[in-house]
C-alpha cells in the first residue's frame, strides 16, 4: 500500500532496557526515558485512583500540568510524565 | 422601597445579623462587593479552638462554638479536639500562663502527660516539652461560609446583592447607598465589612482605627491519615488539621503582603516557609506533602485587640460589627447579639462600645 | 544559587527562547529557565535521552535549530526546573533536583505557553484518554504511540498531525472525527495559501489517512467514551454548525483516544502578579493585558507567546523576538530598527495562527456534551450535575463554585476545569463568558513538596513573633 507518512517504528533505536516495578510488578523501559511513557507502552495505564470513586486515572496532558499521572516513589508523590526510569526503582499507584 | 436595615458586608458578621434582623419582622438587604462569605469568612484555616481565644472573649467563644456545632454538617464542623504544643522551656511556661487563664475563664483546657499526647497523635515529633488539651477544640470549612449562608438568606427570603460595593452614603431621614446596582435606601445600616470597615466608614468622616492583618493560610494534596485533631503551637504561629478527605491545612498567622485597599493580599515566601517549616517540625511526615495552594486573607482589628460591636460614633441609626479576634468562631454568635441590640433587645452578653478610648489593652 | 540576572525568561518554548535570544545579543545576561530537559517548549519538544536516533521530521528539525542558537549564545539555560512562585522585584523560586533556590532579575521575561482544553464528555477520564497536545508531548519524547489502534478526536489541524504522527511511529489510527466541517476549512483556505509549505504537510496527512482507509468523520465529535481502566470505544454523532448534536450516536472500537478542543493560554502566573486578563475568544479564552512588545502595567514584567493569545509557534518565536528586544531595550539595550522588524514579521504570522486558533473557537453547542453524570473537575471528581447544583443554590461565579463544591480546588489547580465551569455558569446565568473569569489562581504556580518548600531550617533561628494579645 502507497504510504506517504512513512513508518518510522522500525528506525527508533532506543537505549538499553531497565526494569523497574509497578504496584510490586517489573516493567520494562529504557534508560532517560519518562515513566508515563515507559508504562504506556507495558499497557499500564492505571496509574492513580480518583478520590471519592476510586476511578482509574492515568496520563492525559503529558507535560506537568493535570496530575492524573501522579504515581508514589519513597512515600513522595510524582508526575510520571516528569520522573525519569531507572533501573530497580520501585513505583506506586498513587490515591 | 426603604429597607429597615441595610448590612454592608456579606460574611459571617453581615450575614448572621441580617439572619437575626429577619427573625425579628425587619426588612433587611445584605450587600457585598464580591460574593457572599468569600472574604475572611471563608478564606480563613476554618479553626475552632478555644486555646486560642482571648480570655475576655472565652465566654462569646463557648457560645460560638455551640453555634458552629449546631450549623454541623452543612459548615464541615468536626469536633475532634485539640492539642496545643511547647517544643521548649520557654514555650512551656507561656502555654502554662495562658491555658491556666483560659481555663479558669471556662475553657475545658487541661495539661497532658507525653503518653497521653503520643496515644492522640502518634505521628508528632519527639520534641514536644509540653501539651494542652481542649476536648471542644476542632474545625469547621471556612470555603463553605458562602455557600451556607446564601442558602439561609434565600431560605429566611432576604435579598442580597454581591458585586455591589457601596460607593457612597447619604445621610437625611434615611441612608443612601449609592451601589453599581443602584441607590439603597434604608432606616438603619449596619457596616460589617471587615478590614473595609475603615473606608466605608470613612464614607460617613468617622474614623474608625482599624488595621488589617494579611493572614497565610496553606492546603496540602491529599494525604494518608497523619493527625486527627487540631494541632497548635504555644505561641499560636501554627494551626493544622488533617480534613475527612485527607488534605491539610496549615495556618498560624502568619503575615503575607498587601492591602484591602489595594483589592488582594499576597503570599509571601518568606513567611510561608518558616510556617511549614514549623509544622513539618511538629509532624516530620507532613515533608512529603505536596503543597497545592497559599492564600491570604484580610483580619480586621483595632488597637485593643477588642470588637467593634454597637453603634458608630455620631452618626444615629448607623451600628458597626467587625474586628472580632478569633471572629470565624465569635462571629455566628456576637451577630445575633448585634441583630438583638438593633431590635432594641438587651444581648445577652455585653456589646464592645465602638467610640471607647482605644489605647492597648483597654476596654 | 542568588544570581542576579539582567533578565530572566520564564519558559523554553519558541517565544521564550527567542526571547532570550534577543536579549542576549544585546549584551545582556539573560537566564533561560524551563522544566523540560531540553529547549523547545511543547511544540518543538526534544526526545527524551532514552532515544538514541531516529528520523527526523519537521519538528526535531525546527527544535534542533533553536536549541543549538541557545547553546551557541551566552544564555545561561537552567534545565529541568521549575519556578513554583514569583515576588515582584523579581524574585523566582525554583525547583530543581529536589532544592529549590532563588534567582533574581531586573526584568522578567513570562513565556509559559499554551494547554489544552478538553470539553467534558462522558468517559473522558478514563485511563487511555490522552490530550491531544498531550498525545505529541508522548510522540515528541517518546516517540511511542498511545496504544495500537487509536481514535482521533478533535479540532483544527492538530487533530490531523496527530493521526499522521500515529501512522508515524507505527500505530493504527481507528479513525479521525472532528466538529470542523470541509466549509470550516474551505474558509481557511485563503489565509493559508500564504503558507504552500504548511498548507502541502496538512495535506499529506489528509491524503495519506484516505489512502491507508481511514475514515475522517468530518462535523462529528465524541460523546461518550466506553471502558473503565483501558479505553474499549467511543460513540460520535453529527454536530451542526453550531456544534449542537443533531444525530444519533453511532460506535466506533479502539484501544485509546486522544480528545482535544484546541489550546488555552496559561496565564496564572501573570494573573498571580497582578497583570489585568480579558477574555478574547479568537485568541483563546483568557489573556493577560499586553501592549504590542510585550509590555505589561507591571513595571519591568513582560509577556509573550501562546501564553498571550492562541497565535501558533512561528507567531510565538517572532513575538519572542520583539518582546526580547523590548525588555533590553527598557533597560537601556537596543535598537528600534530590529523591534520594527520583529514586530511586522510578528503581526504577519499571528494573522495565520488565529486563523488556525479560529477552528478550535467553542460554539454554543459545545457545552452540551458535558451531561450531568460527566466529571468536570478531574481532580476532585466534581460532576456538572454537582456544579449545578451549586448554580441553583445561589452560587454565581467560578470563585463561590469552587468554595462550594471544590470544583478546581485540587492539585492542577483548576487549570483542566476552569473553561468547562464558566460555561456552565454562562448558561444558567445568561451572562457571556467574558463576564466570567476563573476562579482567582493561588500559588504556587506547580505543587511543591513541602519539606523543599519550607527548606532547612534551625528550630531556634525561626522567627518567633510576639504572641497574640492574652
Amino acid at each position: 500500500m502507497i504510504r506517504l507518512v512513512p513508518n518510522h517504528a522500525l528506525k527508533i533505536v532506543r537505549s538499553a532496557p531497565v526494569v523497574f516495578t509497578f504496584d510490586g510488578q517489573s516493567v520494562e523501559g529504557h534508560a532517560g526515558e519518562n515513566l508515563a511513557g515507559a508504562l504506556l507502552r507495558a499497557g499500564r495505564l492505571h496509574l492513580r485512583n480518583a478520590p471519592a470513586n476510586g476511578g482509574p486515572r492515568g496520563a492525559f496532558c503529558c507535560m506537568g500540568l493535570c496530575q492524573e499521572c501522579t504515581v508514589r516513589i519513597d512515600g513522595q508523590v510524582v508526575e510520571a510524565c516528569r520522573t525519569e526510569v531507572t533501573q530497580g526503582l520501585a513505583v506506586e499507584r498513587a490515591g | 422601597m426603604i429597607y429597615d436595615t441595610a448590612i454592608i458586608g456579606g460574611g459571617i458578621m453581615g450575614c448572621g445579623s441580617a439572619l437575626r434582623l429577619a427573625q425579628g419582622g425587619q426588612r433587611v438587604i445584605v450587600l457585598d462587593q464580591g460574593d457572599l462569605g468569600q472574604g475572611a469568612s471563608g478564606v480563613n484555616a476554618g479553626t475552632l479552638s478555644l486555646q486560642i481565644k482571648r480570655v475576655k472573649l472565652m465566654p462569646y467563644a463557648l457560645k460560638g462554638h455551640a453555634c458552629w456545632e449546631a450549623m454541623g454538617k452543612a459548615v464541615g464542623f468536626a469536633k475532634t479536639g485539640g492539642y496545643t504544643l511547647a517544643f521548649n522551656a520557654r514555650e512551656a511556661a507561656l502555654l502554662q500562663e495562658r491555658q491556666t487563664l483560659k481555663a479558669q475563664a471556662g475553657a475545658p483546657i487541661e495539661f497532658v502527660s507525653n503518653n497521653q499526647l503520643r496515644n492522640g497523635e502518634p505521628n508528632l515529633t519527639q520534641q514536644v516539652v509540653s501539651a494542652s488539651y481542649c476536648a471542644e477544640d476542632g474545625y469547621a470549612n471556612a470555603s463553605l461560609t458562602g455557600q451556607y449562608y446564601l442558602g439561609k438568606l434565600r431560605d429566611a427570603g432576604i435579598e442580597y446583592r454581591e458585586r455591589c460595593e457601596v460607593t457612597a452614603i447619604e445621610r437625611d431621614k434615611n441612608f443612601k447607598l449609592t451601589t453599581p446596582q443602584g441607590t439603597i435606601n434604608a432606616t438603619r445600616i449596619l457596616l460589617a465589612a471587615g478590614a473595609w470597615l475603615k473606608p466605608l466608614a470613612a464614607l460617613m468622616d468617622v474614623h474608625l482605627p482599624v488595621q488589617a492583618r494579611v493572614n497565610t493560610v496553606t492546603v496540602t494534596e491529599r494525604m494518608p491519615p497523619l493527625m486527627s485533631t487540631v494541632i497548635g503551637h504555644a505561641t499560636g504561629l501554627l494551626t493544622m488539621k488533617q480534613k475527612a478527605n485527607g488534605t491539610l491545612l496549615i495556618g498560624g498567622g502568619w503575615q503575607g503582603l498587601g492591602t484591602p485597599q489595594e483589592g488582594r493580599g499576597r503570599v509571601s515566601v518568606d513567611t510561608v516557609r518558616p510556617n511549614l517549616a514549623l509544622a513539618q517540625y511538629a509532624v516530620p511526615a507532613l515533608g512529603t506533602a505536596r503543597i497545592l495552594r497559599s492564600w491570604t486573607g484580610f483580619e480586621a482589628n483595632v488597637p485593643d485587640f477588642y470588637p467593634l460591636a454597637g453603634v458608630l460614633p455620631g452618626v444615629e441609626g448607623a451600628y458597626v460589627l467587625g474586628c472580632v479576634r478569633g471572629g470565624y468562631t465569635i462571629g455566628p454568635y456576637i451577630s445575633q447579639l448585634m441583630g438583638d441590640y438593633i431590635l432594641g433587645r438587651e444581648p445577652e452578653l455585653p456589646l464592645f462600645d465602638p467610640g471607647r478610648d482605644f489605647k492597648e489593652g483597654t476596654i | 544559587m542568588s544570581d542576579r540576572f539582567d533578565i530572566i525568561v520564564v519558559g523554553g518554548g519558541p517565544s521564550g527562547a527567542r526571547a532570550a535570544l534577543a536579549a542576549s545579543a544585546q549584551g545582556l545576561n539573560v537566564a533561560l529557565i524551563d522544566e523540560q530537559s531540553a529547549i523547545g517548549g511543547q511544540v518543538w519538544r526534544a526526545k527524551n535521552a532514552s532515544i538514541l536516533s531516529a528520523p527526523k521530521t519537521h519538528e526535531t528539525r525546527a527544535g534542533d535549530a533553536l536549541r543549538r542558537d541557545v547553546l551557541a549564545s551566552d544564555i545561561t539555560h537552567i534545565e529541568g526546573a521549575r519556578v513554583w512562585q514569583i515576588e515582584t522585584g523579581w524574585t523566582l523560586h525554583v525547583l530543581r533536583k529536589d532544592v529549590s533556590s532563588e534567582l533574581t532579575c531586573k526584568s522578567l521575561v513570562l513565556a509559559t505557553g499554551a494547554r489544552e482544553y478538553v470539553q467534558p464528555v462522558p468517559g473522558w477520564t478514563t485511563s487511555g484518554v490522552l490530550g491531544l497536545a498531550g498525545a505529541t508531548a508522548l510522540f515528541k519524547q517518546s516517540l511511542t504511540p498511545p496504544g495500537k489502534r487509536t481514535i482521533v478526536s478533535g479540532t483544527g489541524p492538530l487533530v490531523f498531525f496527530v493521526a499522521s504522527e500515529i501512522r508515524r511511529l507505527g500505530g493504527e489510527v481507528a479513525a479521525v472525527v472532528t466538529p470542523n466541517s470541509r466549509r470550516d476549512w474551505m474558509r481557511a483556505l485563503p489565509s493559508m495559501l500564504g503558507r504552500p509549505a504548511l498548507l502541502m504537510r496538512g495535506a499529506i496527512w489528509v491524503a495519506d489517512l484516505m489512502l491507508a482507509g481511514v475514515p475522517i468523520y468530518w462535523q462529528r465529535v465524541v460523546t461518550d467514551v466506553s471502558g473503565d481502566d483501558q479505553v474499549r470505544g467511543v460513540s460520535i454523532a453529527k454536530l451542526d454548525q453550531n456544534w449542537a448534536r443533531t444525530s444519533e450516536d453511532i460506535m466506533l472500537a479502539a484501544d485509546s483516544l486522544c480528545l482535544g478542543n484546541g489550546l488555552i493560554p496559561n496565564i496564572e502566573a501573570a494573573h498571580m502578579l497582578g497583570v489585568p486578563i480579558r477574555h478574547d475568544h479568537a485568541l483563546g479564552g483568557w489573556i493577560p493585558e499586553t501592549t504590542e512588545d510585550g509590555g505589561t502595567s507591571i513595571d519591568r514584567l513582560y509577556l509573550c507567546g501562546d501564553g498571550t493569545g492562541i497565535r501558533g509557534a512561528e507567531a510565538a518565536a517572532h513575538q519572542g523576538t520583539l518582546t526580547g528586544l523590548c525588555a533590553a531595550a527598557d533597560l537601556g539595550h537596543g535598537t528600534v530598527n530590529l523591534q520594527k522588524q520583529a514586530k511586522a514579521k510578528w503581526l504577519k504570522s499571528a494573522r495565520f495562527g488565529m486563523t488556525m486558533t479560529a477552528l478550535s473557537i467553542p460554539r454554543v453547542g459545545q457545552a452540551q456534551l458535558t451531561t450531568p453524570e460527566t466529571i468536570v473537575c478531574r481532580c476532585e471528581n466534581v460532576t456538572r450535575a454537582t456544579i449545578e447544583a451549586e448554580l441553583n443554590a445561589g452560587a454565581q461565579s467560578s470563585n463561590a463554585i469552587k468554595s462550594g463544591s471544590r470544583a478546581g480546588m485540587g492539585p492542577c489547580g483548576g487549570k483542566f476545569c476552569a473553561t468547562a465551569i464558566a460555561q456552565l455558569i454562562a448558561q444558567q446565568s445568561g451572562a457571556p463568558v467574558a463576564n466570567i473569569p476563573p476562579a482567582t489562581p493561588r500559588p504556587p504556580l506547580r505543587p511543591v513538596p513541602l519539606s523543599i518548600a519550607a527548606g532547612s531550617f534551625d528550630y531556634d533561628a525561626l522567627p518567633i513573633p510576639k504572641p497574640a494579645p492574652l
